[in-house]
């Protein structure tokens, strides 16, 4: 595909000709489901990019998910507490391929200001990050991207096909 | 913020009154561990109903090493109008220990007491003897040490193996130079010139 438009051929009939990893991943980018793993303030920017001036369902995320049997996007968002972090692991790996991790925020993604015994230094020592959203807090539209960025990764394929993360 | 300066400790963990803010609204009475439970008593039957918190300071260098703050709080009667209002009493009750006493628990005084007994048992180590359920709160079950007291290392007990790198610190770190602003020589002074 390229500049994210699917590459179809129109026959004169009545039949769309593309290729299965084309629409697939079509529509996986299109329909980025998130699950709430708001962990501290960061989240309360997370909500707010739910909010109508900023409507993250317009790109497709139109719930976010409790359950990480039906989420493929997990947003960290927030300081992850030593308390927290297996639990955080848990979820991640009991999300379903594909699965992306956006690291939202700069505890997230390094510990941000918190360089103590309590907080881990970066969710990426626990699960693998695909963007990471600097900020405290990112704006709304810091996230957005991020989620534009997971689009345009999921759009471009990666090693495994539709069926791994990209 | 993540502090490149170690906490003051070794002669400099002080609390002189005279530099404490000016606080009009509570009693602040000091009271030694074997008078505290029929303090605490005597007080709960005159009404003082609502034990807001326990909180506790950790003085490394001073003896008793650390203090256990109480917060209680007495409501106004009710009133026969509006016009009688009246204003809530606050007292405040410093206990003094060492490192290994006990102090016994006012859980069966005050249920509020459960979760700050186990907060304080968590992070300081202070154990709290007739506590229904004494374990840690905050910090995971198997974690070992007391994060708040000041001989506790401030970024966790891998912080060795994981400096912090060298754009993450002040600029008078990088530099050598000392720290400006609140520092210890600062403070020190501030304690002479109260008490001269």
């Amino acid at each position: 595909m390229e500049e994210g438009r699917l590459r179809v051929a129109v026959s004169p009939g009545q039949f769309m000709l593309a290729r299965v990893d084309d629409v697939a991943r079509w529509a996986q980018s299109s329909s980025v489901w998130p699950l709430t793993m708001g962990l501290a303030c960061c989240a309360i920017e997370m909500m707010t990019v739910t909010s109508a001036e900023y409507d993250i369902a317009r790109l497709g995320s139109e719930v976010f998910r409790s359950s990480p049997r039906q989420a493929d996007l997990m947003i960290v968002s927030g300081r992850v507490a030593q308390k927290m972090a297996p639990v955080v692991k848990r979820l991640y790996d009991q999300m379903a391929d594909p699965k992306w991790v956006i690291s939202m925020g700069a505890c997230a993604s390094s510990g941000g200001i918190f360089d103590n015994y309590a907080v881990v230094q970066g969710v990426d020592t626990i699960v693998p990050v695909d963007v990471y959203v600097p900020g405290c807090p990112p704006t709304p539209d810091g996230l957005l991207y991020a989620v534009n960025l997971i689009q345009q990764q999921i759009r471009e394929g990666g090693r495994g096909g539709i069926l791994a993360r990209s | 913020m993540p502090s490149t300066q170690k906490p003051p400790i070794a002669g400099a963990a002080i609390d002189p009154p005279s530099l404490r803010p000016p606080i009009d609204d509570a009693v602040i009475e000091r009271i030694a561990p074997v008078e505290l439970r029929a303090r605490l008593e005597a007080l709960k039957a005159n009404g003082f109903a609502m034990l807001l918190d326990i909180g506790a300071v950790d003085y490394l260098e001073r003896e008793p090493r650390f203090d256990v703050v109480y917060h209680l709080l007495k409501l106004a009667p009710r009133p026969a109008s509006v016009s009688e209002v009246g204003t809530p009493e606050r007292m405040r009750l410093l206990c003094g220990i060492n490192d290994g006493e006990h102090l016994r628990s006012a859980m069966d005084l005050w249920r509020s007491a459960d979760w700050a007994e186990r907060e304080i048992f968590d992070l300081f180590g202070i154990v709290f003897d007739g506590h229904a359920d004494l374990r840690r709160i905050q910090m995971p079950e198997d974690w070992e040490g007391y994060p708040l007291r000041k001989d506790y290392p401030m970024r966790g007990p891998a912080a060795e193996r994981s400096p912090r790198p060298a754009f993450a610190n002040k600029s008078n770190v990088v530099a050598g130079t000392p720290p400006s602003g609140r520092t210890l020589e600062a403070l020190q002074e501030q304690v002479k010139r109260a008490r001269s």
